[in-house]
């Protein structure tokens, strides 16, 4: 067996390397998805805990025991928490104990009468001498008692001075006693504060324990939990915090499925809070099955490329061998002891694949990972990569795949004998294909499915709001579409041959006239290899604009929405009013900040004050009010920071700066004013700031975009439906407003040199000390897009699938060329004696290449292009139906296609070069010879 | 005098020899061979498997270059000629019928007798020659049926008949007849026979079938590179 592989090497290594890929790209799928997830759980929870500042990942439960008989229900409850802990299968953080008494009455043993308290509750926080700092005093002591056996507690600053309390002070509670009767006295020996007050385990503020003084825990414990539980009134409270980090994509089905068990079913459900973690993970899981379904989706045409690879050479491999197999079978092998020999062999080939394309699917899956656009590259994060079972699974079912795929034509040679190969040589027929129109009923399959979902394509949009996963029908329209254009070109590529060779039957040279013979009469040979490589071209080009589309939309969508490179809103103090009568109202007089601090922000070019109120409203010409966003600019600023391509608004953007530049108490109005609600260019309009106050206006213009201006947004409503709604802006001079409204806080749009980073900024808000309501990032807005899952991953499959694609391209093209040269060696030599010399020969080799080989090269760019044309806006619609705010543009990056081009003309160069050194290396007489054996 | 002798020659084998390099050394395949063909004759090259039939054959037909002595054809020294000037000696003036299949699958018997016509840049309408030959060869009802769809000898007859179609001086026939039973190989030698008097071609064919050597004008024997015998019968 291994002689004979070692024997048709150049086979034997192309189906090992269709093994390798195919394993590698399963392999990479879990692999890739897995990481991704687990970085998706990562992100989520950092996010939270960036933006409210809060540790998401924690469950609380609050219980009231009054009179709680021997204090079963609070052991129950530590237990069954504890128990919770473990159930949930994730790291524990922290767990925090947070017990207080009721309010009971004391009185100060100093006898002093201007206590400022009613009473204080008793209580203790677990492990609080770790996470607290002493203002003044001490921590309570080891044993928790005072000298003269008081319990020593501590207050927080707020409870010392709200209540007038003082530090070495020993109270009375006398409304509070032991079991056996005793008067409770507690001292307090301290003030604490958060030691970090970012520590999250300050889920209760010290600012919120005014009138709580915590004692030591045992001491607690010993006193008034367990059998003198039932004398008192305990509020319990617990905090689970566990570590997020540990949250990994397998381990979210059991914590969700435990998180709902114990707030939902279990007997502690009614103590429990919801907790934060659990709309993450939620919204986790809408999100996984979405990225899951549509990077498997993405990935199964270069799977089935792979497959038909494989197919494709190991079918050829074995007409190669057909004699020898019918002589073997002439000899009384049987048809399961060849069928056995093939077995092996594939099985031998699939573990050396398994061999080398386990480890090539990880480095598939670090590229994945690493994508930045289409075919870039960016290492900077690395996914975590690791191996679990379901990756040996796939890895396993690939394997199993890879063996079936390469012993399955062996079963139908197997069956051969020598007279049953002369027969099937005399065969010729119409494939089963064409005899069925299946090109036909392809695309009639998939042109149904593109006409369907372009008359629905607003619906698409909302049913991707909605939560459902981009349609497979959608892909797979225009993946059959493509095989269908395939099969359509095979049926009629003979058909044209046949006519140009009949328009100059009489005139063509011996060359052009062999070759033109042998593409008529066994141009159905070449089926295969050529709807191989109309596939893998049509998919690529479709793949690599697919790509470049969705992110370079994604891209320009954000660069859109968020207008300037950082906005900076700044806390605005109100100015003491001498009524006692802190509201918010128009009247209200805010105290303006130094604006001339803002010159000295690091890398910026250029940067302007913004009025923004996102809660105005409008007088609409019914006379019924509707919300609207108000923008006051100072137009010539505004201008030079932000910017609008022509293409998106009809005229310059310059030229609507300029027409409200001139007119001091004109607005520009988005276009639905008027398509909506009728109004016309010199129509007065009426419009409301948040407060109320009305500004008088005149419109001087409409507009289609403006930067940052959604025009309608999709929302969600509470019955699960997307809704469309259409957003309306007002913009006006930034001085008409302040003249309306007064010194009111403005927002800070600043544009960045080229090269300066946001960092800068970001330092120096914190170096001047500005306190910040509103900070936006464009840079950073952009990185997220580019990290998004779902954006990366389909990029990352995409560009792997392309990468595969070419090499197969390449590969497969090589290979079928080499070896239909090879088959022929025998006919050549007869031209050759015929007289027919090495030009001749070659030019007809050439024709032959260009029939099946340029056409199908050609055929499949061509079907590449349409196909992207017709169904990639329809898949971007999928992708970016949430915020799709500009018309899609298709993007087709000519390097991509270049790239693509020059593979293609690299291969052909190969096969020219092979083809040369063939011919001249082509000894006539051995050729003959060749025959003769 | 010599080259007036030459003249009733078509062929003139002169001491020639043929030796390939092979990894164990020299082999000499071919020693010393002389011969005069006639114009209008069959020569049967006679001699065992291995004996240089075929390397003397492919030298005539300009397909090999001799290591020493020469080949005249028609008064042309072969081995003088440029590849280019061979190849054009090919297709005019020589027809060639190999021991196996050598049609080209693709083309039907019609077309494959056609292409030697083509190849030889004849003008004009070649459907009544290409008929002619195909009748010559007993497959007029057959001309349209592909190489796959036939037996081995009548697949033999349409080489022998596209060797001819292009009116060659000269047909040369490495072991036509190997793969054929005997009825079959007899008839295809007879045809050879017709075709030298009908067509007043030149044909020579290698054989190692002892019951066909009677049917040769002339006998040239090999055995291991060397000539044991030339007899001619005429």
């Amino acid at each position: 067996m291994l002689q004979k592989l070692w024997h048709k090497k150049w086979m034997v290594l192309c189906l090992l390397l269709g093994c390798i890929l195919l394993i590698a790209t399963v392999v990479s799928f879990p692999l890739y998805r897995n990481a991704a997830f687990d970085r998706m759980i990562k992100d989520e929870f950092d996010d939270y805990v960036s933006e409210k500042g809060l540790w998401p990942a924690m469950n609380s439960m609050l219980m009231i025991a009054k009179n709680d008989r021997e204090g079963k229900s609070i052991v129950k409850l530590e237990n069954a928490m504890a128990e919770m802990d473990g159930a949930m299968g994730v790291t524990e953080r922290e767990r925090i104990y947070y017990y207080s008494l009721s309010k009971a009455p004391l009185q100060s043993t100093w006898n002093r009468t201007d206590l400022g308290t009613d009473g204080l509750r008793l209580g203790f926080m677990s492990n609080l001498e770790k996470h607290a700092k002493l203002l003044s005093g001490e921590m309570y002591s080891e044993s928790g008692y005072s000298e003269d056996g008081a319990f020593e507690v501590v207050v927080s600053q707020d409870c010392l001075v709200n209540n007038n309390l003082l530090v070495g002070e020993t109270f009375e509670f006398t409304g509070l006693a032991d079991a056996n009767k005793n008067m409770i006295r507690i001292k307090i020996v301290g003030v604490f504060a958060e030691e970090d007050s970012t520590d999250f385990y300050w889920q209760v503020k010290p600012s919120d324990m005014g009138i709580v003084a915590l004692m030591k825990e045992d001491l607690f414990r010993e006193y008034f939990l367990g059998e003198n539980a039932y004398h008192y009134s305990i509020t319990c409270q617990f905090f689970n915090l566990f570590e997020y980090d540990d949250i990994t994509a397998e381990k979210v089905d059991q914590l969700m499925e435990k998180t709902v068990y114990y707030t939902e079913e279990s007997a502690i459900r009614k103590t429990m809070s919801k907790p934060e973690y659990r709309e993450l993970l939620e919204n986790y899981l809408s999100k996984r099955t979405r990225i899951e379904a549509a990077l498997f989706i993405l990935q199964v045409p270069v799977l089935i490329l792979l497959c038909a690879f494989l197919f494709m050479i190991s079918g050829q491999m074995y007409d190669m061998e057909r004699n020898e197999i019918s002589v073997m079978k002439s000899r009384g092998g049987s048809s399961s002891q060849m069928f056995r020999l093939y077995l092996y062999q594939s099985t031998f080939l699939t573990l050396l694949g398994a061999a080398a394309g386990i480890p090539l699917g990880t480095v598939f899956c670090r590229l994945l990972g690493s994508t930045q656009n289409f075919l870039e590259f960016n290492v900077r994060r690395q996914l975590n990569i690791k191996f679990d079972q379901s990756v040996w699974s796939y890895a396993i079912a690939a394997a199993v795949g890879c063996v079936l795929i390469m012993t399955i034509p062996a079963l139908k040679h197997s069956r051969l004998t020598i007279v049953k190969l002369k027969q099937s040589n005399a065969l010729r027929k119409r494939s089963w294909w064409e005899k069925i129109f299946l090109d036909v009923i392809l695309l009639g399959i998939s042109l149904y499915g593109y006409y369907n979902f372009s008359k629905n394509q607003g619906s698409l949009a909302a049913s991707v709001m909605e939560g459902q996963t981009l349609d497979p029908l959608l892909y797979l329209s225009s993946s059959l579409f493509i095989v269908g254009m395939g099969l359509l070109f095979l049926r009629l590529q003979p058909l044209v041959i046949h006519l140009i060779y009949l328009m100059g039957k009489r005139f063509w040279k011996p060359a052009s006239y062999a070759s033109f013979m042998e593409n008529v009469k066994n141009g159905r040979k070449q089926q295969f290899i050529m709807l191989f490589m109309i596939l893998t071209i049509s998919l690529g080009m479709y793949h690599a604009v697919v790509a470049r589309t969705i992110l370079q939309n994604a891209k320009e969508n954000t660069e859109y929405l968020e207008p300037v490179d950082i906005v900076i809103k700044e806390v605005w103090n109100k100015v003491p009013s001498s009524t006692d009568n802190p509201t918010d109202t128009a009247t209200a007089a805010y105290m303006e900040p130094d604006y001339s601090r803002f010159a000295s922000m690091p890398g910026v070019e250029a940067y302007t004050k913004v009025f923004l109120d996102e809660r105005g409203s409008v007088k609409t010409v019914d006379k019924t009010q509707s919300a609207c966003t108000i923008l006051g600019i100072h137009t010539k600023e505004y201008g030079t920071i932000t910017n609008l391509e022509a293409e998106l608004t009809g005229k310059p953007y310059r030229e609507y700066l300029n027409e409200l530049a001139v007119a001091p108490d004109g607005v520009l109005l988005s276009a639905n004013f008027r398509d909506v609600f009728g109004y016309k260019v010199g129509d007065s309009v009426e419009y409301k700031d948040r407060y109320g106050t009305i500004i008088q206006a005149k419109i001087v213009d409409f507009f289609d975009y403006w930067p940052g201006y959604e025009p309608t947004s999709i929302t969600v409503g509470a019955d699960g439906t997307a809704q469309k709604q259409n957003n309306l802006l007002v913009i006006a001079n930034f001085a008409t407003i302040q003249k309306n409204l007064g010194i009111y806080p403005y927002e800070i749009w600043a544009k960045l040199e080229p090269g300066a980073t946001s960092d800068a900024i970001y330092e120096w808000i914190k170096e001047k000390n500005i306190h910040v309501v509103k900070y936006a990032d464009k840079a950073a807005a952009m990185r997220q897009v580019v990290q998004d899952p779902l954006l990366q991953g389909t990029n990352g499959v995409l560009t792997m699938g392309f990468i595969v694609t070419i090499i197969l391209c390449a590969v497969g093209y090589l290979i079928y060329w080499i070896m239909s040269i090879r088959s022929r060696e025998m006919i050549f030599g007869v031209l050759r004696a015929c007289g027919m010399h090495k030009g001749e020969l070659f030019h007809m080799l050439i024709n032959e290449q260009i029939f099946s080989g340029v056409l199908s090269i050609f055929a499949g760019i061509g079907i590449g292009t349409l196909t992207s044309r017709m169904f990639v806006p329809m898949l971007q619609t999928a992708y970016a139906a949430s915020n799709q705010v500009l018309p899609m543009k298709l993007i087709v990056n000519q390097t991509d296609m270049n790239r693509l081009y020059l593979v293609i003309a690299g291969v052909m160069a190969l096969c020219l070069l092979t083809l040369i050194t063939l011919v001249f290396k082509m000894n006539v007489t051995k050729a003959l010879k060749l025959g003769e054996e | 005098m010599e080259e007036d002798r030459s003249k009733n020659y078509i062929i003139e084998i002169q001491n020639v020899g043929r030796t390939f390099s092979t990894a164990s050394g020299d082999f000499q395949a071919l020693k010393s061979v002389n011969a005069n063909i006639p114009e209008g004759i069959l020569t049967i090259l006679k001699g065992r498997s291995g004996s240089g039939k075929t390397t003397l054959l492919n030298i005539v037909g300009a397909l090999d270059n001799p290591t020493t002595g020469r080949v005249i054809i028609d008064g042309q020294d072969v081995s003088r000629l440029s590849a280019f000037q061979k190849e054009k000696l090919r297709r005019k003036k020589i027809g060639f019928v190999f021991q196996s299949v050598s049609l080209i699958p693709s083309m039907n018997a019609f077309q494959n007798v056609e292409f030697s016509m083509r190849m030889a840049g004849i003008k004009g309408d070649h459907k009544k020659r290409v008929e002619e030959c195909l009748k010559m060869v007993g497959l007029g009802s057959r001309m349209h049926h592909m190489p796959s769809e036939m037996s081995g000898g009548e697949q033999q007859r349409v080489a022998i008949a596209r060797a001819i179609a292009h009116s060659p001086s000269i047909i040369l026939a490495d072991e036509p007849t190997a793969e054929l039973d005997s009825a079959m190989a007899a008839e295809v030698t007879k045809l050879f026979q017709e075709m030298t008097k009908k067509e007043h071609v030149t044909i020579v064919m290698t054989t190692h079938d002892v019951g066909l050597m009677d049917a040769g004008d002339m006998v040239i024997e090999l055995e291991n590179g060397v000539q044991i015998s030339q007899q001619a019968d005429a």
